[in-house]
């Protein structure tokens, strides 16, 4: 069969950036043209190490393909494209922005050096500015610039010390030297710390995650999705390979870690329950998600944190769409304000119902097999209290869903919100929530996947241990 | 020794990003971090007595202390990417400025 570079993912994208300075009206043929050219490439490209400008690692840097890296840029991809196409008439202005992300994010996914990890972080970082500046609030733009800049400073800073002390920049040689070194756990606490903090402030982790209230108030149709969705799942695939890698908690950073996380989960759903702003419901339930993705790669349940911010990334982009949308037309974001929209859009209304009890969790969803699967496996571990405060977090999250669905069902007096949804809105959307349905329904596939989903530690013991 | 002077630096520029709600004087904070933090790398591949890791007519032996080079070109990309940085920051510091009529993050207020 025929195989083609994944450096294609990252080339052509950035390429496509650069050749669409040139002509405004062509810019964003070229977006579409890279994203799509992007998922058809996913399917040609060979799992394994590809070492790139012909230096075997750990000198050169090269690109990393295997389960974890594969399905998250396929999500990613789709996710994007999603996103572009649908805001194609409404954004030519950002191609360009665009396609630069879309190399970063691919990038983000693909690399196997730490320090490359970083600029495509910045890359990304100063793309995703670029984007939240279609908000047209400077202010808000600017805080997430400073948090961003601060939060890819302290990542670059525990990566220095951390080759300070290994002398290498290599995910998989960092790994295999740290082991090799016997090195105490006490003296990597530092720079993982620091590491951690920093790509915490883009997977919107607590305490890191203030920049995201602003922006996320005053989203659109893409900056809303893209941060929220695309960028969301991209951060917290990033760390998570970090997190299963390289960090490999231990003692006191746990427990800190564990903590901030458990914090997250709790106040994100706290926060949600409290707001009666709907995209800032959708926030902070995803900064909730995220947490839990996060503890569960904490405790090695991998395919199920998996499936969680790839699940939880496609809901998003849903329920973000239709608010952002509604916002749109009705200037009113409040749940007050938005009562009753569904009436008059019944079609969206049952994918916004679909997709949301779904990131509730409720049975007939997937949301509730992944659920169910994880709480089960943590409960095997015997980590009860974790499965208690999840159960918690589910309660009110359950809550304030159904809540929100209610006032936008139902409308007692007034005219109805009008609020016209474009068709192919309803035909991508209506196949995500019909996905989510059938996972439900049918979770076979979900819950037979007995594939490895990180192959970073069997790579290692291919390259070192000839 | 210079390490703690760029851990200083880093600090001070933490120190400033807290403290200041001017834009400007943030965008200041964030450099002088970021030369801390560049500093520091470069710190970390000095070698007492290495030379500049360039092969030339004098210094033409592998057997010569060098100091590392690796951390220099990771500061090249890092300065470059600072730049980008704050080039951002200054752009949005002047829609900020046009829009609210002021620089100070507080008192920025819609209409």
């Amino acid at each position: 069969m025929m195989t083609l570079s994944p450096v294609l993912l990252i080339a052509a994208p950035l390429l496509l950036a650069f050749l669409s300075i040139l002509s405004k009206k062509v810019a964003p043929i070229l977006l579409v043209v890279a994203s799509l050219f992007n998922i058809a490439v996913l399917f040609f490209i060979p799992a394994g190490i590809v070492n790139i400008g012909g230096f075997d690692q750990p000198v050169g840097i090269n690109l990393f393909v295997d389960n974890f890296s594969f399905y998250g840029l396929l999500a990613v991809n789709v996710l994007f494209a999603i996103v572009v196409i649908l805001n194609l008439k409404n954004y030519p202005k950002y191609s360009t922005v665009l396609l630069v992300s879309l190399a970063a994010l691919n990038g983000l996914l693909l690399t196997g050096d730490l320090f490359n990890l970083f600029v495509f972080l910045e890359i990304a970082s100063i793309s995703a500015y670029l984007i939240t500046s279609s908000n047209k609030k400077p202010s808000s733009t600017f805080k997430y610039l400073v948090l961003g800049s601060l939060g890819s400073s302290l990542y670059l800073f525990g990566l220095i010390i951390l080759y300070a002390m290994f002398g290498t920049l290599n995910l998989m040689d960092m790994i295999h030297q740290i082991d090799v070194a016997n090195a105490p756990y006490t003296s990597l606490i530092l720079p993982f710390f620091l590491m951690f903090a920093g790509i915490g402030v883009e997977a919107k982790l607590l305490p890191f995650n203030s920049w995201a209230k602003p922006i996320f108030e005053h989203s659109n149709t893409l900056s809303g999705p893209m941060i929220g969705s695309v960028y969301a799942a991209t951060m917290s695939l990033v760390m998570a390979r970090l997190i299963t890698n390289l960090f490999a908690f231990e003692g006191t950073l746990l427990t800190v870690v564990t903590v901030l996380l458990v914090a997250g989960v709790v106040l994100g759903e706290v926060m949600a329950f409290s707001t009666k702003n709907i995209r800032e419901i959708l926030l902070y339930s995803s900064i909730s998600q995220v947490s839990i993705a996060m503890l569960l790669f904490l405790n090695q349940i991998g395919w199920w944190g998996f499936f969680l911010v790839l699940v939880n990334a496609f809901s998003k982009l849903v329920l973000f769409f239709i608010i952002n949308h509604a916002v749109k037309d009705s200037n009113d974001d409040s749940l007050h304000g938005l009562k009753g929209l569904f009436r008059k859009n019944i079609v969206v209304g049952v994918i916004f119902t679909i997709v949301s009890l779904s990131v509730a969790g409720l049975p007939l969803f997937v949301g509730f097999i992944i659920k169910l699967n994880y709480m089960t496996i943590l409960a095997v571990q015997g980590q009860i209290w974790l499965v208690a405060i999840i159960l918690l977090a589910t309660v009110v999250e359950g809550i304030y869903f159904i809540r929100l669905l209610v006032k936008l069902w139902y409308k007692e007096e007034g005219e109805d919100l009008s609020v016209h949804f474009p068709l192919v809105y309803k035909l991508i959307f209506g196949a995500i929530a019909l996905a989510i349905l059938a996972f439900g329904l049918y979770s076979t596939p979900l819950t037979s996947v007995n594939t490895t989903l990180d192959s970073v530690g069997d790579q290692i013991e291919v390259i070192y241990n000839e | 020794m210079i390490q703690y002077a760029a851990i200083v630096l880093i600090v001070l520029g933490i120190y400033g990003l807290l403290t200041n709600r001017n834009v400007l004087k943030m965008i200041i904070s964030i450099n002088v971090m970021e030369v801390g933090l560049n500093l520091f790398i470069i710190s970390v591949g000095y070698v007492t007595d290495g030379f500049a890791p360039i092969l030339s007519s004098v210094h033409n032996s592998s057997a010569l202390i060098y100091v590392d080079p690796l951390p220099q070109a990771l500061v090249l990309t890092a300065i470059v990417i600072g730049v980008g940085t704050t080039a951002l920051g200054l752009a949005l510091a002047k829609n900020m400025y046009n829009k609210y009529h002021t620089l100070n993050l507080d008192e920025m207020r819609d209409e």
